[in-house]
Formats: C-alpha cells, sequence, structure tokens
C-alpha cells in the first residue's frame, strides 16, 4: 500500500513538474499569437442598437469563427445581389467582428456605407451619417490590421474621393506609404489630393519626396516627372484653377459637402453660395447672382444650402 | 507574468522533472527494451481494426467529396475562393478529424474490456502502460493517414482551382499551400492532445461518459483565450480557480492557425514551435496519468 502511495506522489510530481514548465510556454504563444477579436467597437447607444453577435456568441464560435463569417459573407453577396443594400450592413458588420482580419470585409463595408449608402439616403443628415460612418468603418479596419497597407489606402481614399478632406487623405496615404510592400500609386496619391485644392506650399514638396522614391519603377518615374511639369507650367494659369475650383465644388455638392473656399485662389472669388467661382473683383456670383463678399462675418454656407 | 519568472519556473520544472526521472531510473530503465516491441504489436492491432470500420472509410469519403464540391464556388472573385476554399477546407479537417479522434479513442479500451478480449492481451507478456501507449500509438496512426488522406485532397482542389480560376488584376487566388499543409499538421497535434485525453478518461470512465468528457473537453480547449481573459479580469479565489482551470485544459487553439493561414497573414513560427513542445509535454503528462490509472484497475 505504501508502495503505491509512493509512486502516486512520484506520478503526481512529475504531471505537476511538466505542467509547471508549459505555463511560460503558454505565456510566450499567448503574446506571439495574432488576437482575434475585433476591436474596440462604440459603446453607448450605438453598441445599444447595434445588430450583431454578442462576445460569448463570439467565444463560443471558438476557431469556427472564419468559417461563420464566410457564410455570413455569402448571404452579404445574395443581399447585394437581391439588391437589398440596407440588410448587408448588420451582415458585414457581423462579418468584420467575427473576422477583423477579412481584408475585402473591411473594404466593401467602409465603401458600401460612405458610398453607397451615402448615395441612396434622402436627407443630408442621413447622407453625412453613412460617410462618417464608413470613414469609421475604416479607422476601425486600420486598427484591426495595422500592418496592411490596404487599410490606411482605403481609408486615405475615402477621406480624399469620398469625404473631399485632402490633409486628412494625404496623412494616410503617407502612412499607407511608409509599408514596404506598397505600390507606387501610393506614394504618387501622397501629393494627389493637394493638385485638387491647388495648395502649391504642400504639392511641390510632396511631388519632391515621390520622385525620390521607386526609382527602378520607370513608369512612375514618368508619371511624377509629367505632374511636376504640368505644375510648374499651369500653377499660375487661370483657366486650371476654374478647372480645378468647379470639378471640385461640383463633386462636393454631389455628396452634400461644404464647399470648398479656396481662400488665396489669385484668380477667382468662389460663390459661398453654390460655390462656382467668378472673375477677382466681381460683386456678384456670374452664376447664381449671390453676393460673393457678403458683410454678415463668414459666409459659410449651412449644409441645406449646398444641396 | 514577467519573463524572469517564466525561465524561473521552466528552469524549476526542468530540475523537477529531471529529478524524478534519475530517481525512478532503476524501476524503468529495464523495462524500455521490452516495451517498444510491445506498444508497436498493439499499434498495429488497433489499425488493423480501425481498418475494417465502416464507418471510417465512410466519413473519410464524404470529406473527400464535401473538400471536391467546394470547388463550385466559382462565382466569387479569386480571392474570396481562395480564402473559402482554404477556411472550408481546414474546418473540415477539424470537425472530422476530432469526430473520428474521439470515435476511435473513446471506444478502443472500453470495448476491449467490455467484450473480455483484453484477458487474451494481457495474459501474455504485455503491461498494462504498454497496452495503454500502444492503443494510443496506433489510434494516432489512423488519425495521421485520415489527416493526410484530407489534406492531400485538399491541397489537390487548391492546386487545381490554381490553374482553373483566373486572376484579375485586384483579386488573386492565392492556394496558400505552404501554410495550408502547416495548419493541417497543427490540426494533426490537436487532435494528439485530444486523443490522449480521451484516453486518459477511457481508463477509468465508460464509453458514454468517455465520449461525454471528449466533447467538454474540446469545448473547454477551444475557449482557452476566453479563459484566460476571464482569469486576468477577475480577482481574488475566482483568479485563482480560473488561472488553474487555463493551465489544465488542452490548448487546443495553440494549434489553430486556421485565422492566419485563410486570411493569409505571416505565421509566427516561433508560436508554432512553442505549440507544438507545449502539446508534447502535454501528452507526455496525460498519457503517464493514463498508464497509471490503467495499471490500478480491476478489468
Amino acid at each position: 500500500m505504501r508502495k503505491s502511495r509512493g509512486k502516486y506522489w512520484i506520478w503526481l510530481f512529475l504531471a505537476i513538474g511538466i505542467l509547471m514548465m508549459t505555463v511560460p510556454l503558454q505565456e510566450s504563444i499567448h503574446k506571439l499569437r495574432p488576437a482575434t477579436f475585433g476591436p474596440k467597437r462604440e459603446g453607448g447607444w450605438e453598441s445599444a442598437m447595434r445588430i450583431g453577435p454578442t462576445p460569448a456568441v463570439i467565444a463560443a464560435l471558438g476557431g469556427f469563427r472564419t468559417v461563420a463569417a464566410d457564410l455570413l459573407w455569402l448571404r452579404a453577396e445574395r443581399a447585394w445581389d437581391g439588391g437589398s443594400w440596407w440588410a448587408i450592413v448588420p451582415l458585414l458588420d457581423t462579418v468584420t467582428q467575427l473576422d477583423p482580419h477579412f481584408i475585402l470585409a473591411w473594404k466593401v463595408y467602409g465603401w458600401h456605407c460612405a458610398y453607397n449608402l451615402n448615395v441612396e439616403s434622402e436627407t443630408l443628415v442621413d447622407k453625412r451619417y453613412w460617410l462618417q460612418r464608413g470613414l469609421n468603418v475604416l479607422e476601425k479596419a486600420v486598427e484591426a490590421n495595422p500592418d496592411r497597407w490596404e487599410m490606411y489606402f482605403e481609408l486615405g481614399w475615402t477621406y480624399y474621393d469620398r469625404a473631399h478632406e485632402p490633409y486628412r487623405a494625404s496623412e494616410w496615404f503617407y502612412k499607407a506609404d511608409q509599408f514596404p510592400d506598397a505600390p507606387s500609386y501610393v506614394t504618387r496619391f501622397y501629393y494627389r489630393p493637394f493638385e485638387r485644392i491647388m495648395d502649391f506650399d504642400a504639392l511641390f514638396p510632396r511631388m519632391e519626396y515621390a520622385k525620390k522614391k521607386h526609382l527602378d519603377d520607370p513608369q512612375h518615374q514618368y508619371l511624377v516627372k509629367r505632374d511636376i511639369e504640368w505644375w510648374t507650367t499651369h500653377k499660375d494659369d487661370p483657366q486650371e484653377h476654374r478647372r480645378q475650383i468647379v470639378t471640385e465644388n461640383t463633386a462636393r455638392k454631389q455628396r452634400a459637402l461644404p464647399f470648398y473656399l479656396y481662400p488665396n485662389d489669385p484668380y477667382w472669388d468662389v460663390c459661398p453660395v453654390c460655390g462656382i467661382p467668378s472673375p477677382k473683383g466681381s460683386e456678384t456670383c456670374q452664376y447664381c447672382g449671390a453676393p460673393l463678399h457678403p458683410r454678415s462675418g463668414s459666409a459659410a454656407a449651412s449644409p441645406g444650402r449646398t444641396n | 507574468m514577467n519573463a524572469l519568472a517564466g525561465r524561473l519556473i521552466l528552469i524549476a520544472g526542468v530540475i523537477v522533472v529531471g529529478a524524478i526521472i534519475a530517481i525512478t531510473r532503476r524501476s524503468w530503465a529495464p523495462a524500455l527494451g521490452h516495451a517498444f516491441p510491445s506498444i508497436w504489436r498493439i499499434a498495429k492491432i488497433t489499425v488493423s481494426e480501425a481498418r475494417r470500420r465502416r464507418v471510417i472509410q465512410a466519413v473519410i469519403i464524404l470529406v473527400v467529396l464535401l473538400l471536391a464540391s467546394m470547388t463550385f464556388f466559382s462565382y466569387l472573385s479569386p480571392q474570396e475562393q481562395a480564402r473559402m476554399l482554404i477556411s472550408g477546407g481546414l474546418a473540415a479537417i477539424v470537425v472530422f478529424g476530432i469526430l473520428l479522434a474521439i470515435f476511435i479513442a473513446a471506444f478502443m479500451i472500453p470495448s476491449e474490456i467490455e467484450n473480455r478480449t483484453i484477458y487474451a492481451i494481457l495474459s501474455k507478456p504485455v503491461r498494462r502502460f504498454e497496452f495503454v501507449l500502444g492503443k494510443y500509438v496506433g489510434a494516432m496512426i489512423v488519425l495521421g493517414v485520415i489527416v493526410g488522406i484530407m489534406t492531400v485532397v485538399l491541397v489537390g482542389v487548391l492546386v487545381l482551382q490554381d490553374h482553373l480560376v483566373q486572376d484579375l488584376p485586384d483579386s488573386v487566388f492565392n492556394p496558400n499551400l505552404g501554410p495550408v499543409v502547416l495548419a493541417a499538421v497543427l490540426s494533426y497535434f490537436a487532435l494528439a492532445v485530444l486523443t490522449a485525453l480521451i484516453v486518459l478518461i477511457s481508463t477509468v470512465a465508460s464509453t458514454t461518459m468517455t465520449v461525454i468528457s471528449a466533447f467538454i473537453i474540446w469545448a473547454l480547449g477551444s475557449l482557452q483565450e476566453t479563459i484566460h481573459d476571464l482569469a486576468t479580469n477577475a480577482t481574488g479565489a475566482a483568479r485563482l480557480l480560473l488561472l488553474v482551470i487555463y493551465n489544465v485544459v488542452p490548448k487546443l487553439e495553440n494549434f489553430d492557425i486556421r485565422h492566419e493561414v485563410s486570411n493569409f497573414m505571416s505565421i509566427s513560427i516561433a508560436s508554432v514551435w512553442q505549440a507544438v513542445l507545449h502539446g508534447i509535454l502535454y501528452i507526455i503528462v496525460v498519457l503517464a496519468l493514463a498508464s497509471v490509472f490503467f495499471s490500478d484497475r480491476q478489468v
């Protein structure tokens, strides 16, 4: 009996000894593995309204989160084909929670909110809500995938093309460009936003930066050189200024965004009501007839007036 | 836990294990020479028994058909197709692998006792720990063949699709073969850990109890990160209890790299070999306990 008990004690100590050895190993593995849960979600009323899996459901799915995300992605595709654009949102929200590293799902989710649902919305408040939601989604995508240049670029692109915020767009393009695997067009997008608003103080240094990168890419070098030559020639061209201002403000008008003021433009005064430029010195807008220099403070149009 | 404490515990563990092995060497060293042939003979018998089971063959055919049918996602973009095939294929390997592991391992020892065939084996010069290890090795050979077949079919489907699917400029079909095979190999290690635990339970419990326990262990092992999070946020006795549970339950999630492979993410090789080492140490403990429990069992 004593011998038998002694044997048990030896095996117990052996088991404890080996299990002790696994503790620091497990700590190390825990640190090395990527987090599989999604980034922090909205708090307050928005999280209460959000439709999607609770953390308990996500945890219960265990290693099958990716498969569950795939099945919901297929459902989202079917909803897309059926034209159910609003039904896709909770599906994509759930997919990105289940699999926060599903790059394509983040891209589609952000794009769908900022583009499709922004256009589909009927009121200005709704349009702005969906644009902002698209930007929020992509910011979460960056948070969840900080090592993927695609997410930084996607966010920069949405700020550039949809929100028309050139300075923020350029910042995100710059962050995307810091990744060694980012293609050369990302570098060129670092200066593209400043072409639209003709901020030459910001544009030329960035074009010089782009010229020094991708030296072994002749296509990139050709395009950057072409852009530098174009803007060196046309930076004082009144017609080019007018073209840029009209293009930018027309796009802003279509997206229910405030027009861009171009405060330092030497040739044109931008109408505070319609956003279309008239020659410098004009009293009234040549397009809508509104006074170009109203006396009562800032003429920054309210959102309703721009539409 | 900081790095210094971790190293100290690792060194202490090595010293404890080394001391016990050295102290008990007179009892186990002579038996080793005899053990390997016996273990191998029992393993071969286990494999031949498994070969005769129609259920296993049927499941293998079902999985092969399932994997082959996954080529029908042709309406998706190449990038999506690759992701769906990889995540779905690896999930099929894990699910059917675990079901077969439970089916094979839970019935091995209890059925030998219930059918009284164990008397014929133990009347021969076979020690009980050799019987337990032989059964385990046999089960792992069968599971290795099954996982191997499923992996070959999945790789075949991926290679075939890579040739059939026309890549688009911004959507490329990436078969990601190396990481897929690595994920399948790690799934096999997860099965090895689970099978060892099933063998341990089957030495003391009935078949039904073993099967139920196996599913509970699978669920607990797949929730290790959740248990870790709960332990981190808990205080006092609850924290201590959760930490004990966390360190005792099998770490099946360590072997699950399907998420990284499906999303074409880089895989930490250090975490892979540490998971394998952790698994091997865990299996040693579990099989040692299974041998001890079975040695004292009245059959």
